[in-house]
């Protein structure tokens, strides 16, 4: 964002970024019962990365978040799908889940695991995914859409940018240099 | 059943006709607040259908005895924010190409010489 | 049971892949097909199952109803997928025609496939907030689709359609708080029972009255449907067959649900606004298309006036106009959808769509001439084809209701649209001036044109076999119109207890 950096906060966001995603953690084992789930703890995380782009330009984020955002949010879907598929290959209702109880744990005591568990880790990669590359496109169009890094040039303005007639030629010049 | 309270009935009014005169204006910004309060409006329209709190516990596992707030509701609400949440981003680069595109922030000059049909 | 599940997990499984695939390929293309003919299998045994044993409902989750959500798919749901995944197998078959995989938009098969998932779990859904999500999935898709392609000029079309969305979602919202704050309950069957007796209840009257509002909007009813023609010719054509041939229906849908299955039938003030609306739509429609000149914009307006029939006979509000709605909806999906599909390929060989500047079609290309021929004189209403059958239908209902003036509309507005067909098949392809380029080297066309017949085909089967499809029809009609059948079946599952925990 800005050319000269702040040593401090970036320290400090740094101390920050850990202990918003241990309170995201938090959200998300607590969710199934109590206040929390997979929404609030993917925001708190979305936050933390929201800082750091503050803190380090949101040129610098593919370093830290090494994935693309929109793979992040599909994967999440995926694996929330996928919770209820398994359920439907077991031959019981689309989204029915499962729970296994574990009693007499050392540290935990009770443990509580199931799949609307692994449904909320869905839902958290998808809030993940999506908060993060809304703010990072709104980030980067600051410099207009057109200033876009190629990447997203390519995935979002349409590579036909002439009229009609004209782009249907253009296409069709094209394939005629392709055609084998 | 229980009455929802004057005061939320007067606010979802209240919301509804900002909401309602921003969204009328010409101006991107003030059609997008309006947007905004509209979706605020009928959220805060679901939450009242849940009565009124007073004397009601929490709908939280282990959170006392005693009749629960109805908690269905709540759930709408979320789903609704969640849904607001990605429109409205949505709603912001659209805007914001408009602006980038026709250079102009005002929809009546924007929509001022409709010729629709065809382009030019 | 998974069967009623499966037409709203395929085409998001689908989406998702394709969007890890992420670039064009011929083997995601392939892939896209393959997924919409397994769709349209599964809506047809969907079909078949349920024409013999009624409603089939699914307890997501296994939490039975009235407090779980419920997937419930009668015929008419089932009929709708069908026509729906029909439409997005043709839509995906024309898109790989027309576009070569280097130009194609690598989010454009994905995000149809979102589209697809909301509108079968629109058909699909049991509740009237899961009716809500299945909106918004629908129509998140679709504005990301209308924009995905846009210049410039497309997007100042795009932006009403998506400003009056968002209200009506707005509204819809609100109609869903006051309807659970009446009935205490979301759900379809529960409200069923639960209205009964309260026919005269003014509140369930201006409930309905907000419930007409919402979803005539959506579906382009009379004073609100000023946000489709101009945004719908920004799409490519492809897009454009889907939206047009699904999303104004799933609005009919959902009145034909609403009124049919969840509100009481006594609401006869209600209905016959509902059916003069309609009858402003018709006329108002088809004058629209009459006052444009391109081709994308004339069809784009016909689908006012095409809703503005289904619309009519749902306002009659008897079983026999209900067949003749659903009949009328299987019939214009079709015939629409293959309309927009021969326009683009009319607007390739021609390069325009300027209505000013097309012409020699039928000399050079006759077996497009040949589809638009049929398609447009069906949309008319012409014997023995499709639309006959449908207009006929609707209107022997409204004289025996005694409906002359509606009757008298609807016949003008048939009128007026063989019309304006006739104004494109004078302007593109009958018109002979020698300037009128036609590029019949651009390969293209003929694979497109392959999609255009196999379309015909469909709607000359629905045209000849017409007293099946109307038995399908009726039997549609009936199941939606039983609301006791209806709750019956979603609460059989309660009492049968697929739960074995």
């Amino acid at each position: 964002m800005t050319d000269v950096r702040s040593y401090i906060f970036d320290r400090l966001v740094r101390g920050v970024f850990y202990l918003l995603n241990l309170v995201a953690f938090y959200l998300l084992w607590r969710g199934h019962n109590l206040p929390g789930g997979g929404f609030i703890a993917g925001l708190a995380s979305a936050i933390s990365l929201i800082l750091r782009s503050l803190a380090l330009g949101v040129e610098a984020m593919p370093r830290i978040l090494r994935m693309d955002p929109m793979r992040l949010a599909a994967g999440g879907l995926g694996l929330a799908t996928g919770t209820g598929l398994g359920a439907m290959v077991a031959g019981r209702p689309f989204l029915e889940h499962f729970h296994l109880h574990v009693h007499g744990l050392p540290w935990f005591g009770e443990v509580h695991l199931g799949t609307p568990f692994l449904f909320d880790v869905g839902v958290y990669l998808i809030v993940v995914g999506v908060v993060s590359k809304m703010l990072f496109v709104f980030m980067q169009s600051t410099r207009g859409l057109r200033a876009l890094v190629e990447e997203e040039e390519r995935r979002y303005s349409s590579p036909l940018e002439q009229p009609l007639e004209e782009s249907a030629r253009a296409a069709n010049r094209e394939d005629d240099r392709h055609a084998p | 059943m229980i009455a929802m309270p004057l005061e939320t009935a007067l606010l979802i009014g209240l919301l509804f006709a900002c909401g309602t005169y921003l969204v009328l204006q010409t101006s991107f910004v003030r059609m997008l607040f309006g947007f905004l309060i509209l979706s605020n409006a009928a959220n805060l329209l679901l939450l009242a259908m849940s009565g009124s709190p007073e004397d009601r516990v929490p709908p939280i596992a282990g959170a006392g005895s005693g009749p629960m707030v109805d908690p269905l509701p709540q759930a709408l609400i979320l789903t609704a924010i969640v849904i607001g949440f990605g429109v409205t981003a949505y709603l912001v680069i659209l805007l914001y190409r408009l602006f980038l595109d026709q250079k102009t922030t005002n929809a009546a000059e924007l929509y001022a010489e409709q010729d629709t049909t065809e382009r030019t | 049971m998974h069967l009623v599940t499966l037409p709203l997990v395929v085409p998001l499984c689908t989406a998702l892949l394709l969007l890890f695939w992420g670039r064009p390929s011929r083997g995601r293309r392939a892939m896209a097909t393959a997924s919409a003919v397994g769709q349209l299998v599964v809506a047809l045994g969907l079909g078949i199952r349920t024409y013999d044993e009624g409603p089939w409902v699914l307890p997501v989750g296994n939490w039975a109803a009235p407090f779980g959500i419920v997937l419930v798919a009668d015929l008419l749901s089932a009929v709708m997928i069908v026509l729906g995944s029909w439409t997005a197998l043709m839509a995906i078959v024309y898109g790989s025609a027309e576009l070569s995989v280097r130009v194609e938009h690598p989010l454009r098969l994905p995000l149809m496939q979102f589209l697809v998932a909301g509108i079968n779990l629109s058909f699909l859904t049991g509740d009237l907030f899961n009716l809500f999500v299945a909106f918004e999935v629908m129509l998140i898709a679709s504005y990301a689709l209308l924009t995905l392609e846009a210049d410039d000029w497309d997007i100042k079309q795009g932006f009403p359609y998506v400003a009056v969305n968002l209200a009506g979602s707005t509204l819809f919202l609100c109609g869903a708080g006051l309807a659970y704050r009446l009935f205490g309950t979301l759900n379809f069957a529960d409200m069923a029972q639960r209205v009964a007796g309260m026919a005269d209840d003014p509140r369930v009257v201006s409930l309905a009255l907000l419930f007409l509002a919402v979803f005539g909007l959506k579906a382009g009813l009379f004073p609100l449907y000023y946000w489709l023609p101009n945004s719908y010719p920004i799409l490519p054509a492809p897009v454009a067959a889907l939206y047009a041939g699904m999303l104004t229906k799933v609005g009919v849908y959902v009145l034909l649900r609403i009124f049919g299955t969840v509100l009481p039938h006594e609401l006869s003030g209600v209905h016959a606004l509902l059916a003069w609306l309609a009858g402003a739509t018709m006329l108002l429609g088809v004058v629209g298309a009459l006052s444009r000149n391109f081709v994308r914009g004339i069809l784009s307006y016909h689908i006012l006036s095409q809703v503005g029939f289904m619309m009519l006979a749902i306002g009659f509000f008897t079983e026999f106009a209900f067949a003749a709605s659903i009949f009328y909806i299987i019939h214009h999906i079709v015939v629409k959808s293959s309309l927009f599909l021969i326009g683009g390929t009319a607007a390739l060989l021609n390069r325009t769509d300027n209505l000013d500047r097309m012409g020699n079609l039928w000399r050079h290309a006759p077996g497009l001439g040949v589809a638009f021929l049929f398609q447009a004189l069906s949309l008319a209403g012409l014997p023995p084809l499709s639309g006959f059958w449908g207009k006929f239908a609707i209107a022997m209902e409204g004289l025996r209701l005694g409906e002359y003036v509606l009757v008298g509309i609807s016949l003008v507005a048939s009128i007026l649209t063989l019309l304006s067909m006739l104004k494109i098949w004078n302007g593109a392809f009958w018109n002979a001036a020698e300037d009128r380029e036609v590029c019949l080297w651009d390969w293209r066309w003929v694979r497109m044109n392959r999609v255009n017949l196999a379309m015909v085909a469909v709607s000359l089967g629905i045209g000849l076999g017409a007293e099946g499809v109307f038995q399908v029809a009726t039997r549609a009609a009936q199941q939606v119109r039983d609301r006791d059948g209806y709750a019956a079946a979603v609460f059989a599952v309660r009492a049968k207890g697929v739960d074995v925990r």
